[in-house]
């Protein structure tokens, strides 16, 4: 099955939800990150990077997220939530 | 008992205006919750939720003004908020059409289907336009509703396919809350046939309860607790 390409926000939105859920453990492992959210080494690296300018990650070393990251992922949550009970895809 | 003379009793004006200044703050607030996924996915194909809700709203306003006595009823305000009216369920229709991925809709049918509707309403448009002085006649009325329950049924169709109605219990209320205004739409076009007094009121009530139940479910939705807290 031909799995559909993902705009940016999307992505974003992916990745923090990886990096919330891997958090809760105690090493973070960026093979762990690369196959959970189905992103290349070299762009992850990229996005890493524009998270962590837009504040929403505290570094590229820890991957915590900020909380404005966690405000972001929980605003993120519900609006997806909110399209899917409307009756919309987000893909 | 027709509508037409009942449109002169005081209790009738009363209970119309307040039905639609609720409709009207209802869709102002539902605006606000419907303009996020487009705020967060910044894509361009969910900008019709808000849209259509904004057109809803302002619809209802211009039918609160003119049955209040603010404004003198007049055949191009009636056209303008029929027009409106029809609008607002076009660009929530075609919201759903988009929301899957261009390359995922090979359903070339509702493509036509649009088409047409969107060919239909600027017809009506310029018909309003060419011959605004005519006197209101039945026909615009009633394509203009046709137009307004093909695209709500087709958002009932969109929503009832959707994989999640089965586990999501809001999706569930969401499609009542389409299935109510198709009714609304249904209603109307029966008035329009037959001036009848229970098709009339019936439309109205249906259109506030949809409205109740969207609003509600958006609340509940928005109103989640954050994930540990």
């Amino acid at each position: 099955m031909k799995i559909p390409r993902r705009d940016k926000m999307k992505i974003y939105g992916d990745l923090l939800l990886v990096l919330q859920a891997e958090s809760s453990k105690e090493k973070v492992t960026i093979t762990k990150i690369i196959s959970k959210s189905n992103i290349p080494f070299t762009r992850l690296k990229k996005y890493i990077a524009d998270l962590v300018e837009l504040g929403l990650i505290e570094d590229e070393t820890s991957l915590k997220l900020t909380e404005k990251g966690k405000r972001y992922l929980h605003q993120y949550e519900t609006v997806l939530a909110f399209m899917e009970s409307m009756g919309m895809s987000y893909k | 008992m027709s509508v037409n003379t009942a449109s002169y009793d005081p209790y009738f004006v009363i209970l119309r205006v307040a039905i639609e200044l609720v409709s009207v703050v209802i869709c102002l607030i539902l605006v606000k919750f419907m303009i996020k996924p487009y705020q967060v996915t910044r894509e361009g194909r969910y900008i019709g939720l808000p849209l259509g809700f904004s057109f809803l709203g302002i619809s209802y306003a211009i039918s609160a003004i003119t049955y209040s006595g603010f404004a003198n009823y007049n055949e191009i305000i009636w056209r303008f908020q029929l027009i409106l009216r029809a609008f607002s369920f076009v660009f929530l229709a075609v919201a759903y059409y988009f929301s899957k991925k261009p390359t995922k809709n090979t359903h070339y049918i509702w493509k036509i289907v649009f088409s047409g509707l969107l060919i239909i309403l600027a017809t009506s448009v310029l018909l309003s336009v060419i011959t605004p002085y005519t006197p209101r006649n039945n026909y615009l009325d009633f394509s203009v509703r046709i137009v307004s329950f093909i695209c709500i049924a087709y958002i009932f169709i969109h929503c009832l396919r959707e994989k999640t109605i089965a586990q999501d219990p809001y999706a569930k209320w969401v499609l009542v809350a389409y299935a109510l205004l198709g009714l609304s739409q249904y209603s109307i076009i029966v008035w329009i046939a037959d001036f009848s007094y229970f098709a009339f009121w019936g439309s109205l009530i249906f259109r506030l309860t949809s409205l109740v139940v969207l609003l509600a479910v958006t609340y509940k939705i928005f109103g989640r607790p954050k994930k540990g807290s």
